[in-house]
């Protein structure tokens, strides 16, 4: 036995330890709840030189995947951590890391499958891995969290084939337990021994092609030797498991079971159910009753045989799915185990029930447990169904509190934009959007919704709407702004509203825009306007990013709005592709060997403007009429000519670290740092809105202003200011050129 | 190792239950996490924690459940505390609002963060019985420079009557005083007093109030009358939601001699409370501002600092306990509302330094 310490930790803060002890050489990721606690246990070790993974930010799951794949075919050794839609759109690049045989490690905390977007735990998630051709660890405490992420890595090597080390998101990822760990990082590393690549695109003296292009029948042939990887697997783990237990004491087997030898009715849980089960298998054998519980500590390769042992002598298995496939009957773990109880010839003695339960994180009472056990012995349970449903309340009276917005309404004509001059030369002008006569404007977002005090988003999309008159349809990219408001069973809009996934919205407000002209067109539907508005935070534009530009190539005629607030914010502030340079978030923590973002932020602005649609613009809140104008003109331009982009600064102030009634003037430093400039690109066109001129203060007056920047104020800190500064400088004196030439 | 502590009293699994109900800032996760491990490291017990998966968002209702048991013995339960042997409230807005004193038996040890007596936090509580002791967290945290979840965890630890106060030193030690060892002593010092400034009293469940029996929570739609597809129909339906709660103390006060009726109140609101209708202000039609709805405030002050003419003030809610410039949503279409104190909402569950961090969080 090796010596090992006691740490009181998470199965996220364990997983990330034992990524530190291994070191591997690349992490590529990105942040997604409940598995990001990973990378930033990580990138805080990493701040104060803990260990020397290279941790590269990806702007959103399917990049991050491609850094993983791309690491390990130099290699080396590689790390991920994903959950849910994160590892759905990170899906087929699954195949691909199996299919060519790299090895590589990847935490899912799993979490349900969006829709309706949900962020808490259930198996929706990994069952869809099930066909990927990885390895699939299931731990179901943070102790085998931590366990399996050493034997995980050690058995991906031996058959060369990823590895997927998945546990409850919540439950297991944010549970905190005693663990044991080794005191020395060198015990881990010797465990794991050292890796030597197959092939490598770094072997210049024996060069290879990898990926080849394949047809049949040689890809036949290539998935035969996947399967018998997974059959070599099947052997390897539970070597590694075994020699794992002589140095830690702690002996895994592919699967476990409670009580199970003289059990005539059985559970079969996975997760950190199974442990809830033992509970309540030790009170109703209390009572006499022969019951007892099993489970799967691996999901690839299928440990058929070791279930199997568990179950012989059952005459009743009740299974629990943390998950459905709907329309079978049965989650997969239902499904397999039929088959498996079928293989052995127990198909037809042995009843089999399923009940799917904990959707959505729905917690998983011990009382349940013994309720399963004790519906196995009355005759007339249901094969199959939901446990916890509820009709709810057929008599519930549905109260509007508000009345829907007609367009007379929304239209008092306070804020116009119109179209001057010829058809070359048209100029857009905008008469009114004064602030105290706006006020009679509707608002389209009613209050009670829960952003925290002081949060700049209500206030810019407000300010938004303020100066588009008529006929609105919403969009949100997943973020803040779209989880504060529309918690079920209430809604803040009081307009349509559409939500879809974290990074399409662009493409999804095309369709529904095209719809509406198409369906007027056919005259299914009344003449008139309506203005199409997709509002997302930063963190959508990164990885939305690709959607957000085909939509601006095709020109689709509806706004943009961007709310950037530097930092993906409801998940607890990491790095955005927006968040100023040297800024702390918890993906880049400051340290001794690390002093914040690594690099300057995205002047998306710029990107957008590149893409040559007619109407760009930026607004701060600090500048209300200019902020109200520019949304009119927005809507305009959105109307007669294409698709126009807008971008706000937004104010955070849980993660920004300001107090929430100063931050206009937080805002309006941005402003006169220059690091935020007010402008406009129409038809390619740049005038400047606001120029501080004499005025203009230096970003180190800004950063003072905010925790998250103060640090950058302190001397030890003031060359990445000043490159900070000479950046701002930079952008601004080209926006100014634009903004004099008229070809620029 | 440390020499195991015996617990005096489990619960029927054997297992020792702490229940922490708070509010977004005021540091219970951290401190949820702190009793877990001064179980596993200090009191060489077994020992679980975690949190109402989710909320770190400023101003909304956070709970933290920490479960120990024998070192030997598996702590199989995950889902949350149910009865707990010991219950602290971070919050005394708390009080009466969300079900926070679920499970409480005359068994119970029920701390709260107030300045009021122990015999008025029971009326105000509604608790059927058990030890209440009361223990001003917020003002000591305030003189000695620390926060209140330190505070609460003295009062904890001396509620026990168990959990040796040197444990409780030596975890601060370890965990504060290696992060930050310049907040040391003043994170001692709040330790301190909160063990040794708590007022107890002991009630019998003399029938006086009944039993609060700790419910899941269910919406009214189910599968049968939910609409498909999880459509939601009742536009600004979060209206209902009273966030009262998430204010720290302060409002703004409105001084309508002063209001020039400029609007800019209106811009920064980012909680729509400003109720701006067509008037009359120096002999010509305007907009009008007739005041504030407050039920909707969640007291962030953006207000305050943006009035040119100093018509809004920051003033101390306790100080008005009548808001007599109470106007309701103008564009509410019902004669009646029935407010609901919100519930948690965020999803924002990371524990980044940030959130452990900010000492501007809540009221310290």
């Amino acid at each position: 036995m090796e010596k090992q310490k006691i740490l009181f930790e998470s199965g996220n803060e364990v997983a990330a330890f034992a990524a530190k002890q291994i070191n591997y050489h690349i992490m590529g990721y990105y942040p997604i709840t409940p598995s990001t606690q990973i990378a930033e246990f990580l990138d805080q070790m990493k701040a104060d030189g803990e260990h020397d993974i290279v941790m590269i930010p990806a702007e959103g799951e399917h990049s991050a995947a491609g850094i993983c794949y791309g690491a390990s075919t130099g290699g080396g050794r590689v790390f991920n951590a994903t959950s849910a839609n994160g590892l759905l759109y990170a899906l087929e690049q699954l195949p691909v890391q199996s299919g060519t045989r790299f090895p590589m490690v990847m935490n899912v905390a799993c979490r349900t499958v969006s829709g309706p977007l949900c962020i808490k735990g259930d198996h929706s998630d990994i069952m869809f891995t099930l066909n990927a051709g990885w390895i699939i660890l299931f731990a179901n405490t943070p102790q085998a969290v931590y366990d399996m992420n050493i034997c995980g890595l050690k058995i991906a090597e031996a058959v060369k084939l990823p590895v997927i080390v998945a546990f409850d998101g919540f439950f297991t990822s944010h549970q905190k337990r005693r663990c044991m760990v080794f005191e020395q990082d060198e015990t881990v590393q010797k465990f794991v021994g050292e890796y030597h690549a197959e092939c490598s695109a770094l072997d210049l003296e024996h060069p290879v092609s990898i990926g080849s292009y394949m047809n049949e029948p040689d890809v036949l042939n290539n998935k035969f030797q996947l399967h018998q990887a997974m059959e070599e697997a099947a052997k390897v783990i539970p070597e590694v498991f075994a020699e794992y237990a002589e140095i830690s004491g702690r002996q895994y087997g592919m699967a476990e079971g409670y009580c199970t030898e003289d059990a005539e009715v059985l559970l079969c849980l996975l997760g950190s159910a199974y442990h809830t089960a033992k509970v309540a298998v030790d009170k109703l054998r209390g009572q006499g009753k022969k019951v007892g519980v099993f489970t799967t500590n691996v999901l690839r390769p299928y440990p058929a045989e070791e279930l199997f042992q568990y179950c012989k002598n059952a005459k009743t298995i009740m299974v629990g799915d943390r998950q459905d496939s709907y329309g079978a009957m049965g989650g997969n773990l239902s499904i397999e185990l039929k088959a498996m109880l079928q293989e052995h010839g127990k198909g037809a003695d042995c009843r089999v029930l399923s009940r799917v339960y904990g959707l959505g994180g729905r917690d998983f009472y011990e009382s349940e447990a013994e309720e399963m056990l004790l519906s196995c012995y009355r005759a007339d349970t249901p094969k199959f169904d939901y446990l916890g449903k509820y009709s709810g309340d057929i008599n519930m009276q549905t109260q509007q509190y508000f009345a829907p917005i007609s367009e007379k309404e929304a239209s008092p004509g306070l804020t116009q934009c119109v179209f001057e001059g010829t058809d070359r030369q048209r100029a857009a002008k905008v008469q009114g959007g004064r602030i105290n006569e706006t006020t009679a404007m509707p608002k389209r977002l009613a209050p009670g919704h829960g952003a925290c005090p002081g949060c700049g988003i209500p206030v810019n999309v407000n300010l938004l709407l303020r100066g588009i008159e008529g006929n609105v349809v919403l969009l949100f990219q997943t973020g803040c702004g779209m989880v504060v408001t529309t918690g079920y069973p209430k809604t803040a809009f009081k307009v349509p509203y559409v939500h879809n996934l974290f990074q399409n919205g662009a493409a999804t407000l095309t369709g529904l825009a095209e719809m509406f002209r198409q369906r007027q067109k056919r005259g299914e539907y009344p003449d008139g306007e309506i203005t199409f508005v997709m509002v997302s935070g930063d963190g959508g534009m990164d990885i939305g990013m690709g959607s957000a530009l085909g939509t601006a190539i095709r020109n689709n005629r509806l706004i943009l709005f961007e709310y950037d607030n530097g930092g993906y914010m409801n998940t607890g502030y990491q790095l955005s592709y927006s968040t100023p340079k040297g800024a702390k978030s918890s993906t880049s923590h400051v340290g001794p060997e690390q002093y914040g973002k690594p690099f300057f932020h995205k002047d998306m602005p710029q990107i957008m403007a590149a893409s040559g649609i007619p109407y760009v613009a930026t607004v701060a809140e600090s500048n209300p009429l200019d902020f109200i104008k520019k949304a009119a003109k927005a809507k305009a331009y959105a109307a007669e000519e294409g698709m126009a982009y807008i971008r706000a600064l937004s104010a955070c102030p849980l993660n920004w670290g300001d107090k929430p009634n100063l931050e206009r003037k937080v805002i309006g430093a941005a402003v006169d740092c220059c690091y935020f400039p007010l402008y406009e690109v129409e038809r390619g066109h740049t005038s400047l809105s606001y120029d501080p001129g004499e005025k203009k203060i230096g970003v180190e007056q800004w950063f003072s202003m905010m925790g998250r920047t103060k640090h950058l104020t302190k001397p030890n800190y003031s060359c990445v200011t000043a490159g900070i500064q000479k950046e701002i400088d930079r952008r601004w004196e080209i926006l100014k050129a634009k903004a004099e030439h008229e070809m620029l | 190792m440390k020499e195991e502590v015996k617990l005096p009293v489990t619960n029927e699994n054997g297992y020792y239950e702490i229940r922490l109900e708070s509010i977004g800032g005021l540091g219970a996760n951290l401190c949820g996490k702190m009793i877990g491990e001064l179980g596993a490291v200090f009191m060489g017990l077994n020992a679980a924690s975690f949190s109402s998966y989710g909320s770190e968002k400023r101003g909304s209702p956070v709970k933290a459940y920490i479960r120990w048991s024998a070192q030997g013995q598996e702590i199989g339960i995950n889902s949350p505390v149910e009865e707990p042997h010991i219950l602290g409230l971070f919050h005394e807005a708390l009080a009466g609002k969300l079900p926070v004193t679920a499970g409480v038996t005359e068994k119970t040890k029920v701390i709260v963060n107030t300045d009021a007596s122990p015999m008025e936090m029971r009326k105000r509580l509604k608790l059927c019985g058990g030890e209440i002791i009361c223990i001003d967290a917020l003002k000591i945290a305030m003189e000695s420079k620390t926060r209140i979840n330190m505070v609460m965890l003295g009062a904890i630890v001396k509620a026990s009557g168990f959990i040796p106060f040197e444990a409780a030193e030596e975890l601060v030690r370890e965990t504060i005083g290696k992060k930050y060892p310049n907040l040391i002593q003043e994170n001692l010092e709040g330790l301190k007093r909160g063990y040794e400034e708590g007022k107890s009293m002991f009630f019998q469940e003399d029938g006086t109030f009944e039993r609060v029996p700790y419910q899941e929570a269910k919406n009214k739609w189910g599968y049968a009358n939910a609409p498909i597809g999880g459509a939601n129909p009742r536009i600004g339906s979060t209206v209902s939601n009273d966030l009262s709660a998430s204010r720290e103390g302060y409002i703004p006060l409105f001084l309508q001699e002063k209001c020039i009726n400029c609007g800019l109140c209106d811009t920064t609101c980012p909680d729509m409370v400003f109720q701006f209708k067509p008037g009359e202000y120096k002999g010509r039609p305007a907009m009008v501002n007739t005041g504030l709805d407050y039920h909707h405030c969640k007291g962030c002050l953006r207000c305050v600092d943006v009035c040119p003419t100093n018509a809004l003030v920051k003033g101390v809610e306790r100080e008005h306990p009548d808001l007599k410039w109470f106007v309701r949503n103008k564009d509410l279409i019902v004669d009646r509302l029935e407010y609901e104190d919100a519930g948690p909402n965020s999803w924002v569950t990371s524990e980044s330094h940030f959130t452990e961090k900010r000492i501007d969080g809540g009221m310290v």
